[in-house]
């Protein structure tokens, strides 16, 4: 989103201040000749008769309407959604700043969790709230693993001092095949 | 104002510094995209609604360009085309400043050193640059840090640091972002004679082996 955003606004920048001057452009240059029929860059008389003839019913109107309403929709929400997903970290001084992202949370959790010998494959995704993890367990796996689990997730929890303390979800699935 | 004579700031406005020197702002962007997409939305909206005849039949068979309107202008074509010209410039400007705006680089304050600057005309620059690579070379230097990288960001008067620091696999988070705290920045305070420098840590992950191509 911050990147299409980024990207956005200089070309609309850009398109709105194209739009300004073709306007001064026109206007000057019909004021300076006014007996040319023609616009200097944009044949505007031609869309100036053409917006003559047309009336608000007509065919192109409501679609060229609502492709504007939609692009604007479209445009509002890159706006309201490019905030930085950013996961705050609690901070050794007053005017220290500590954030992480969820990618790195999610990688931390993950190698915590496949380094015990008891889970075959895990998947772990993260954000401010919630931590998920769905491991993998060998086939012959007890029961007991997604508590096991979930404790070395709290306990790797307890060691980053995450502003917000996530809600950690571990699902167990019993892996096919042979070990 | 110089570095040497900073008035002491309250910690809600350090705290401000330091969540502003997290990344570079996009705030400006933001609302640019938030109002054009609300006055495109109400356009379009407004314009479909009038197509469809919500407002009267009457009024959606009128042409787009009204004669009404057409004669109004006409009654009065110097004010019209000062008022177009008027309409012109603005959106050239707007939208120069928008673009300007959201293109330029983002300001890397260099320091200058109290005391030599308030004796005369000797005055001793520390280039953003420089300030910055002397912490990132000290952050690097931390246990559990795998590399480190830092700039400068801000005003000169109110300048900010941001770290990224790539942490190692046996790095204890707590334990770093003390040292960083009591070693890294109390040594950049104190050698760049600022009372107050907030700063932004970014936590990131290091790969310390390359994993093979080809197992």
């Amino acid at each position: 989103m911050r990147v299409l955003l980024r990207v956005l606004v200089p070309l609309l920048g850009l398109a709105v201040a194209l739009v300004g001057a073709l306007v001064v452009l026109e206007v000057v240059a019909l004021s300076v000749r006014p007996d040319d029929g023609d616009g200097l860059v944009v044949p505007w008389p031609q869309w100036y008769a053409a917006l003559e003839r047309t009336a608000w019913t007509d065919a192109p109107v409501p679609g060229i309407a609502i492709g504007t309403a939609v692009f604007g929709l479209l445009l509002l929400l890159v706006g309201l959604f490019a905030r930085r997903p950013d996961i705050a970290v609690d901070a050794p001084a007053p005017d220290i700043t500590v954030t992480t992202s969820a990618r790195v949370l999610a990688r931390l959790v993950g190698r915590r969790v496949r380094a015990a010998d008891d889970v075959a494959a895990a998947s772990v995704t993260a954000s401010r709230r919630r931590v998920t993890v769905a491991a993998e367990a060998w086939n012959d796996a007890d029961p007991g693993l997604a508590d096991r689990v979930r404790a070395r997730v709290e306990g790797l929890l307890d060691e980053v001092p995450l502003r917000r303390r996530p809600r950690v979800t571990v699902t167990v699935q019993e892996r096919r095949g042979p070990r | 104002m110089t570095a040497g004579v900073q008035r002491p700031t309250d910690p809600a406005a350090l705290r401000r510094r330091a969540t502003a020197a997290v990344a570079r702002s996009a705030a400006g962007e933001r609302a640019v995209a938030i109002v054009l997409g609300l006055v495109l939305l109400v356009g379009g909206t407004l314009v479909a609604l009038l197509s469809y005849g919500v407002f009267g039949a009457g009024r959606a068979s009128r042409p787009l360009l009204d004669p009404m309107i057409v004669a109004a202008l006409q009654a009065q074509p110097l004010v019209a085309r000062f008022a177009a010209i008027a309409c012109g410039l603005l959106l050239t400007v707007l939208g120069i400043v928008w673009a300007a705006h959201a293109l330029r680089p983002e300001n890397h304050p260099d320091l200058v050193l109290g005391p030599l600057a308030a004796a005369g005309d000797t005055s001793v620059v520390v280039s953003a640059h420089a300030a910055a690579e002397a912490v990132a070379a000290q952050a690097g230097e931390l246990p559990g840090v795998g590399r480190a990288r830092a700039r400068l960001v801000g005003t000169e008067a109110a300048p900010a640091m941001r770290v990224t620091l790539w942490l190692t696999d046996d790095a204890n988070v707590r334990d770093v972002l003390a040292r960083l705290h009591s070693e890294v920045l109390t040594t950049a305070r104190a050698s760049l004679e600022l009372t107050e420098l907030p700063v932004a840590v970014r936590l990131e992950l290091d790969h310390p082996h390359p994993r093979p191509r080809v197992a």
